[in-house]
């Protein structure tokens, strides 16, 4: 009988998922006769079949449900909410014992007396005035609930709940306030949900009709033959084009066709409706609105869009989980949509259609769109950018970093969503399977997902191209356009701060080179041959770019020839190569040659991707939010007066700019300029540069501070842009230089900031008051300014927390040339976070304002926690009261420092750190 | 050889059912609903219909009436197969034209017992 029970799980399994889907549509029309009567049967049908396979418990639930379900469809029982969330549990408990079956090939044991009692006070009540569901212990009599464990009872139940039960459901019915009124969806979304289920209503499950059962194995060998049969027919065919007169022509042609048949044939087998994914959402949805108290329909277009079955298996949990996420954060409660001016019901609608060999499934919502404000905040807090990147980035780039790892902007862990599974998930799910996934959100609107997959996965049509003279394949899913360029025309590749890029349509185009990228040539031969190859280069002139796009970031690869496009079979990439992101697969040519398919997700990794497309500017700045002095830094490498290049950190530079000398207007004996609307003072490095010339322009280095001021630093020519370690080797002699330093080979003076900021700008700091910090200094007298720098041979670890990346990026070579050894983090999260994994600093210095956890509360858990306890602590702050200054030392403070009395800063370091060794003495 | 028509929307059913009539040698045919059911008799006539009662598009009742009003559609024995929830309308059942009627689930002793009152072996 094995193979009964097999054949009834898989029987069971799709009444009950057509059970799910009618369940919510007669819930919505609850005078439905036809479908009333269809569900009925079906519950009728487990029924029966359970009992010729020997399954009591099974059949008893079915049984009891069906009983309500009888008297649905008999009119006198009217269908609510409560009465529909009944039966939703017994299809549940159903699904709960169908799955042990499946398992282990017996029924599980188990009481479901709770569930069947209140089938049964359904069953029984009082049909003139429908009750909602009592509660659980309800009192309907003891007796009533074991003579319906008998079969055949059902009669004599009734007649013993008319006896004893009825008074009391008639009691609860008179007391409960009236069922609440079948929900009444807005006319449009109820015509169209009618519409879409009307071929299900009335015609059989296409499963039923004519159909073969197969199992899946034999349809994957199927499939994995047919692929090799298309390898074979390409191999043949690349032959029959070099040898035109040949008596193969007109077989072949004839192969050609039946193969090509053949493979549409066989991926017909595998394809399946897109609603057999998306069966379980109404049931969710209904749920989720329940749960939430929210008003949601669900509207389904497009549900018998076909794909292959392997791909309808790997995005339904994607898919499940972001319509929970719509239903979820996207759709308002009614009040707040009332307020809004929007129907109290939001509606979700699933669209899934066919373009271009491809599927694409939108998931729209009318809800209250992305939170712009706090995604930013959060793309903060988590260091993912810069402010400075994010005030270049559209709204629709900053609603891609959803997608990132560990982001979600979910106040509230619901039941449902925010328990840390998230959109990056999603992400990473669809581009396992060659899809894409893209957002479009308008705060107060709603928001739009569209999912581009791949119909199917075992062949895909590629085109083919060649780097070095290496061949790739590149799948058409992501290639949006190529385009010729040439040495000789307008059309050809510029270089702007050493990475290539195009204009394509008056927008720069990010560039990657294939040949780079892969290091198809050995650079050695490179240097040797250099002649050669400039010469081929010279040759091979025109260069093709492959437009890619992957999400919303478009880039260009730099190929040097395209080949045709062709159907490839996708053979995984072996397990020791699948660590390269660079490539999904490979496949083998119709010449039989094997190549490499490119993943051009992998490739928009490798070359950096949001941040590229942001700005040339942007790419430069990319934050690093751990980092220690000993890594390398982004230099920008200047002239500015004096033999030596001068070299400063790039990220404390906010623009480069060029100045028409003649707008130079002094005022105090100051250089100024206007610039954005504000005065921005100038300044040099060396007398040698004179800001009175009155005639042509200059490069000036912008440096911005908080307040919204600048200052411009003339100087004479800016070199490159590199990237190094700065390791001081002498330090500065003269205020304004923090040192010397090796910078690509060269001796290079590294510029202190800090210095010109101050210079320039006396009050730069004025709202930061310099008076408490005098105050404070004037409490700790045994402050020696400048005494001990460098004290140490041995560096001493310090650890930065300050949420400003400015002044982390100041405050970092400062440190470092004074001999410690830096480590700077932009929250006190991340600090503790490295507390617990047992780092040790011998000082850690704080900032006091820092969104999230601010410095005192820091300092409160880490005198709390055992493994920094002795860690002197010291506040900098750029604004503090006495109070301030009493409460720091109370939470444990050692020293408090103005954040930009920078000599204090180094003497209190190195006092604070003499006075732990003694201590410790 | 005889024949006999399955008629019942669930194959879990009609598999046990075809087992037990070809156990007791009869020729079996199925049909998931009624309108199939017809079709079948409409190409030839079985001798006998195991037929269930609550059915998608064409329920038992349904494709009684109709296969009494069909040429040579009095030749079947119709076996009624029920559930206790059906047992009401048994009485309509054999109002319509069916010869039997038996309880599901069913098992092999049962369907041959009946087959034998009903003079089909």
């Amino acid at each position: 009988m094995d193979d009964l029970i097999s054949e009834f799980i898989a029987e069971t399994r799709e009444s009950l998922e057509e059970l799910d889907q009618d369940l919510v549509n007669l819930e919505q029309n609850p005078n439905d006769h036809d479908l009333l009567s269809k569900i009925f049967r079906l519950k009728h049908t487990i029924k029966g079949t359970c009992g010729f396979l020997g399954l009591p418990r099974l059949e008893k639930v079915a049984h009891h449900a069906e009983n309500v379900l009888g008297r649905f469809r008999d009119g006198d029982l009217e269908v609510t909410p409560e009465y529909v969330t009944l039966i939703f549990e017994s299809i549940d408990t159903i699904k709960g014992i169908i799955d042990v079956i499946a398992e282990t090939g017996s029924e599980p044991a188990g009481d479901d007396s709770a569930l069947i009692r209140k089938l049964d006070e359904v069953y029984e009540s009082d049909g003139s005035s429908p009750a909602p569901a009592p509660a659980e212990e309800a009192e309907a009599p003891k007796p009533a609930a074991e003579m319906s464990d008998d079969e055949k009872a059902a009669q004599i139940d009734r007649e013993l709940a008319e006896a004893f039960g009825e008074p009391v459901m008639a009691a609860d019915a008179a007391a409960s306030p009236p069922p609440e009124e079948a929900p009444t969806p807005t006319p449009a979304p109820a015509a169209e949900v009618k519409a879409e289920n009307a071929p299900q209503q009335t015609g059989t499950p296409i499963a039923e009709q004519q159909s073969l059962r197969v199992n899946v194995d034999v349809l994957e060998d199927l499939m994995t033959m047919v692929s090799e049969l298309v390898l074979t027919r390409n191999q043949l065919l690349q032959i029959l084009r070099i040898q035109s007169e040949s008596d193969f022509n007109t077989p072949l042609q004839r192969l050609n066709q039946v193969v090509s048949e053949l493979q549409e044939g066989v991926m017909k087998t595998r394809m399946q409706p897109i609603g057999n994914a998306w069966a379980k959402l109404p049931r969710i949805i209904r749920d989720l609105s329940m749960e939430l108290g929210k008003k949601i329909d669900l509207v389904m277009l497009g549900k018998d869009t076909e794909l292959d079955r392997q791909v309808l298996e790997l995005i339904k949990d994607p898919l499940t989980h972001m319509v929970r996420n719509s239903g979820d954060h996207g759709i308002e409660d009614p009040a707040t949509r009332k307020a809004a001016g929007k129907p109290e019901t939001g509606t979700i609608t699933l669209n899934a259609f066919h373009e271009g060999g491809h599927i694409i499934i939108t998931i729209k919502d009318d809800g209250k769109g992305l939170p712009l404000e706090k995604i930013k905040q959060k793309i903060l807090d988590n260091g993912m950018a810069t402010p400075e990147e994010l005030a270049q980035m559209s709204t629709q780039q900053i609603n891609q970093f959803i997608f990132r790892a560990g982001f979600s902007t979910a106040e509230k862990v619901t039941s449902v969503s925010g328990r840390g599974v998230g959109m990056d998930v999603v992400r990473t799910n669809i581009e396992k399977i060659g899809g894409s996934i893209e957002l479009n959100s308008v705060e107060g609107k709603g928001s739009t997902f569209t999912i581009k997959i791949p119909l199917t996965l075992a062949i895909v049509s590629a085109l083919v191209v060649a780097a070095s003279g290496e061949r790739f394949a590149i799948p058409q899913i992501g290639v949006r356009e190529l385009v010729m360029t040439s040495e000789d025309s307008d059309n050809k590749i510029e270089t702007i701060k050493g990475a290539p890029v195009f204009r394509l349509r008056e927008r720069l185009l990010p560039l990657v080179s294939l040949t780079d990228l892969l290091k198809l040539k050995i650079p050695a031969m490179a240097d040797v041959e250099q002649d050669d190859l400039a010469a081929e280069e010279k040759a091979a002139r025109n260069k093709y770019i492959v437009v890619t796009q992957v999400g919303s970031y478009e880039f260009g690869i730099i190929v040097d020839r395209v080949y045709d496009t062709e159907e490839i079979v996708v053979k995984p990439v072996p397990s020791i190569l699948r660590d390269l992101e660079l490539f999904s697969g490979n496949t083998i040519l119709g010449d039989g040659s094997v190549i490499m398919i490119l993943d051009p997700n992998g490739i928009a990794k490798a070359t950096g991707e949001i941040e590229a497309s942001a700005d040339a500017h942007a790419t430069q700045q990319q934050e690093v939010a751990h980092s220690e002095s000993g890594d390398k830094i982004s230099l920008l490498l200047f002239r500015g007066g004096g033999r030596a290049p001068k070299a400063v950190p790039l990220s404390l530079v906010a623009r480069l700019e060029n100045i028409d000398m003649s707008k130079i207007e002094h005022s105090n004996d100051q250089a100024m300029v206007q610039y954005r609307g504000q005065l921005m003072p100038l300044l040099t490095m060396h007398p040698s540069i004179d800001l009175n010339t009155g005639a042509g322009e200059m490069p000036v280095l912008v440096f911005n501070a908080e307040d919204n001021k600048s200052m411009g630093l003339v100087v004479e020519e800016i070199i490159d842009i590199t990237e190094e370690y700065i390791d001081v080797q002498i330090e500065g002699n003269h205020s304004g230089s923090l040192g010397s330093a090796i910078i690509d080979g060269k001796a290079t003076d590294v510029v202190d900031v800090g210095y010109f900021l101050q210079s320039s700008n006396k009050d730069w700091f004025k709202n930061h008051g310099d008076e408490p910090f005098a105050s404070a200094n004037d409490a700790e007298p045994q402050t020696t300014n400048g005494s001990g720098r460098k004290a140490q041979s041995g560096k001493r670890r310090v650890l930065l927390v300050d949420d400003s990346a400015f002044f982390r990026n100041m405050l970092t070579p400062l440190l470092g040339v004074a001999g410690y050894q830096v480590t700077t983090l932009e929250s006190p999260v991340e600090a503790l976070k490295l507390c617990e994994k047992g780092e040790e600093f011998d000082v850690i210095v704080s900032d006091i304002e820092m969104p999230d956890m601010d410095g005192f509360e820091f300092a409160e858990k880490v005198k709390a926690q055992s493994n920094w306890q002795d860690t002197p602590m010291v506040a900098l702050s750029s604004h503090a009261t006495p109070q301030d200054i009493d409460r720091g030392m109370t939470v444990g403070f050692s020293k408090y420092v103005a954040k930009f009395d920078r000599d204090t800063l180094l003497s209190t370091l190195s006092q604070t750190l003499s006075e732990k060794r003694t201590a410790k003495q | 050889m005889k024949t006999c028509l399955i008629v019942d929307d669930s194959r879990v059913v009609r598999k046990v059912a075809r087992r037990i009539a070809e156990e007791l040698g009869f020729e079996c045919l199925e049909a998931e609903d009624g309108q199939k059911a017809c079709e079948a008799c409409a190409i030839a006539m079985p001798d006998v219909v195991l037929l269930d009662w609550n059915m998608p598009v064409m329920s038992g009742i349904e494709f009684l009436e109709e296969l009494r009003k069909m040429e040579g559609g009095d030749h079947p024995k119709v076996v009624l197969c029920t559930t206790e929830n059906d047992m009401a309308h048994i009485l309509r059942a054999m109002e319509a034209g069916a010869n039997e009627y038996i309880m599901k689930p069913f098992d092999n002793e049962i369907i041959e017992s009946k087959f034998r009152q009903i003079g089909l072996i």
